[in-house]
């Protein structure tokens, strides 16, 4: 398997969208009327089915900075809300739809669609929650793999920054983002294992492929995967944020910090990292910015937003660089404020008195920004 | 035994309506669930046949009185069904998509036309070839709410079909009103109520829904989101309204949409929520299908025979170019437009209604009108349904009912 070079930190953004009906607010099974839709015009980047009726996937080409991706996420949002308009759906962010019931999802009709149904049964349908991935781009393999042992450690700003799945079945989780928990019950979740570089890591590859457990790399639905076809590592924790704003400076945020590893190299990657991931992946799902998370390097606790705001000054020289000092900026103001799209969530939910009330705001604050 | 007697029914003792009833409704169901499971048939044809074998044009189980009982059953059911088909007209999607407005509209308006040249043509006068054709553009509310919700259906097919049906519902009654100064002066009645009488029925139903949104709207406010009360209202206020309108001489039907339209395009808090027909809904519409069964008469069909057919094709086909010319531009899919003029086909109770209240103003009109549409009502109770699920099925837009091993993983 070959790992294909590409510009180092380069970016690429795929967004996992909602599609949801005008009259009840439950999920719509429309996803293919949109894209021939939207098929029809010119849209920049992609957009594409996913394994349910009721989701969309938003692709951003490869970009250099978070701006540039912004501004075609931005473009990518006017067209789809634009055709979602006409066919009276709406679109929405968030990491799962707040009260859909997963029995009446249906999939979508391609066969790599009907073979994850075959062989997952109920977590197929179970999994109609909604995600963004980062693509980071990376020269080579062993540059893929450092940079995935050294971003684990950093997860858990990822998923407090981007929690906004409180809700799931109707109910409140009491998590920030509860569709973590859907992807931990695939039997390929977790993390990369501690490999030193790109050779050991195709010694682990070939030997999987081995035992008939996978056949790609798309088999793996780990939290931080290489994808050698791209040249990219892929963060794969992050809920959908409620706007394609937050998206695109979550991007940018991934940017800046992995700028800063490549560069200071002050630290190797740790085993231990992976030994306090459990916990700290917990923490950060339950208690988004106010979880603790476990520094295995310093060998002590601390409070998951104080060390995102630590590790944001930390990593704006590089951020400068790069472009993105504005992402960096503005999440962690956000931060300070104690604000997250879960919190908004909440909020909205208790003004309001009801679910799809919530969810018409989503679709309206999404279809607006 | 002569002690015993005081204590004992006479014999055979005297059924009342109300065990006829709780028959009628085993009936259905059981005729329903047969339809389903073994013809794959909608339930909803199984509860006409019921009713049909029940009525009185064939076995005469189902009579006068019981019809006369029933009566609010079968209001509550329709006035919910139309409620919630009222409910589900969104200005919002109109103003965005305004070919979907047009296409709506035109929609209607193809099916009269149609159906107006197709019985002038066979040399009906104008104003009953009119009247015939007002009917004849209203889909059954019922049976396309009543098939959606028994397919759990939804997407685009099925949110058109809805939207179309209540908008060539408001078209047929308007016209058939509209129709009535004609009807009067024909029959010589005076100029006044030629002008006044379909003022007072369209101006009466339109604000008597109006009040009934404003009170619906107001009163769920103050109660909250609260499911449970929110539909114990909502049946009240449909019930009231029923009542009222019956009471003032309105048209039941239109006031009864205007009161759903409005509850959902004038929620400007969002104090109702999104209503959601429970067991109670199924029985209603058991009772309501029954009874509609039982009314077929299809002693006319052999004179009409002709007519009925040209009645049926031509409607279909009015309905069927106009949403194949406007569909596309509205955002229908390919090949959506000819499955969305399928589901529209059913006819049922609520022609009968306006026929029978035509009739009641000028009877000798009213049945021949009633000779020209009854039958085609008759025969699209029966196919109705069947075109409906076809077309929501073959639109891929319907969910399997739930079974209890639906989930085999590989080994």
């Amino acid at each position: 398997m070959e790992f294909n070079r590409s510009l180092s930190l380069s970016l690429g953004i795929e967004l996992e969208l909602q599609l949801v009906r005008a009259h009840d607010r439950d999920l719509a099974h429309e996803a293919g009327d949109l894209i021939e839709r939207l098929a029809r015009q010119k849209v920049p980047g992609e957009v594409k089915p996913e394994v349910t009726l009721s989701m969309i996937e938003l692709n951003s080409t490869i970009q250099s900075s978070y701006s540039g991706a912004l501004a075609e996420l931005e473009a990518q949002r006017a067209a789809v809300a634009e055709a979602a308009g006409v066919l009276n759906l709406g679109i929405c962010g968030g990491g799962a739809h707040p009260f859909h019931d997963w029995t009446e999802r249906r999939v979508y009709p391609a066969e790599r669609f009907k073979q994850v149904t075959q062989r997952y049964g109920y977590l197929a349908k179970q999994f109609t929650v909604f995600g963004e991935h980062i693509h980071l781009g990376c020269t080579d393999g062993d540059e893929a793999v450092y940079l995935t042992h050294m971003l684990t450690r950093y997860m858990p700003h990822f998923i407090a920054l981007s929690a906004s799945s409180p809700f799931y079945q109707g109910e409140d989780t009491a998590f920030q983002s509860s569709r973590l928990t859907a992807v931990s019950a695939f039997p390929l979740s977790g993390h990369m294992p501690f490999v030193p570089d790109w050779a050991a890591f195709l010694e682990y590859y070939d030997s999987m492929r081995g035992f008939g457990i996978v056949e790609g790399m798309k088999d793996f639905y780990w939290d931080i995967r290489p994808k050698p076809e791209f040249g990219t590592i892929e963060i794969r924790v992050c809920d959908t944020p409620l706007t394609v704003r937050r998206a695109a400076l979550l991007a940018g945020y991934a940017q800046a910090l992995a700028g800063w590893l490549l560069e200071e190299r002050t630290r190797a990657p740790s085993a231990a990292v992976y030994q306090v991931n459990a916990f700290n992946r917990f923490e950060a799902c339950r208690f988004g910015c106010a979880g603790q998370l476990v520094d295995p390097y310093a060998r002590r606790k601390i409070v998951i937003g104080a060390d995102i705001l630590d590790t944001a000054a930390a990593i704006m020289p590089q951020a400068t660089r790069l472009g993105c000092v504005d992402a960096v900026r503005e999440l962690a103001e956000g931060v300070r404020r104690g604000y997250s799209d879960a919190g908004w969530l909440r909020e909205r939910l208790a003004a309001t008195g009801s679910l799809p009330d919530v969810v018409r705001e989503v679709s309206a604050l999404w279809a607006r920004a | 035994m002569q002690e015993l007697s005081w204590f004992l029914p006479s014999w055979p003792p005297a059924f009342g309506e109300l065990v006829l009833f709780g028959a009628l409704l085993v009936a259905g169901l059981l005729g329903g669930e047969l339809a389903q499971r073994f013809a794959s048939l909608p339930r909803v044809t199984g509860y006409v046949l019921v009713g049909f074998a029940c009525g009185p044009h064939a076995l005469g189980l189902v009579e006068g009185p019981l019809f006369a009982g029933a009566r609010v059953f079968v209001d509550l059911a329709l006035g919910l069904i139309v409620f919630e088909l009222g409910h589900r007209f969104d200005l919002d999607w109109l103003s965005r998509n305004r070919w979907l407005a047009v296409a709506a509209v035109g929609e209607s308006v193809g099916a009269f036309c149609a159906i107006y040249a197709g019985l002038v043509y066979f040399d009906y006068s104008p104003l009953l070839a009119a009247c015939a054709a007002a009917v004849g553009t209203a889909t059954s509310p019922a049976v396309v709410m009543v098939v959606a919700h028994e397919l759990r259906a939804s997407g685009q097919i099925t949110e058109r079909m809805l939207l179309f049906t209540a908008v060539n519902c408001v078209f047929a009654y308007v016209a058939l009103t509209l129709l009535l100064p004609f009807l009067h002066l024909e029959h010589a009645a005076g100029g006044r109520s030629a002008i006044l009488h379909p003022l007072y029925l369209l101006a009466g139903a339109g604000l008597l829904g109006f009040a009934g949104s404003q009170l619906l709207l107001g009163i769920a406010k103050w109660l909250g989101k609260r499911e449970d009360r929110q539909f114990i209202l909502l049946i009240a206020l449909v019930v009231l309204v029923v009542g009222c309108a019956r009471a003032l001489n309105l048209p039941v039907v239109v006031a009864l949409l205007v009161l759903g339209m409005l509850a959902r395009n004038l929620d400007y808090d969002h104090a109702l929520l999104p209503l959601r027909f429970g067991h109670a809904g199924q029985l209603l519409f058991v009772v309501l299908f029954v009874l509609s069964g039982a009314s077929i008469d299809f002693s006319g069909l052999e004179t009409v025979a002709l007519v009925t057919a040209v009645f049926v094709v031509v409607r279909f086909l009015g309905k069927a170019i106009a949403i194949l010319a406007l569909g596309r531009l509205s955002g229908l899919r390919a090949g959506g437009a000819g499955l969305l003029s399928l589901s529209l086909l059913p006819m049922s109770g609520l022609a009968v209604v306006m026929v029978y209240d035509t009739a009641a103003l000028y009877p000798r009109f009213g049945a021949e009108l009633a000779a020209v549409v009854l039958s085609a009502v008759a025969l699209l109770e029966l196919i109705g349904p069947l075109a409906t699920q076809f077309a929501l099925k073959r639109a891929g837009e319907t969910q399997p009912e739930p079974r209890a091993a639906d989930t085999r993983l590989e080994t």
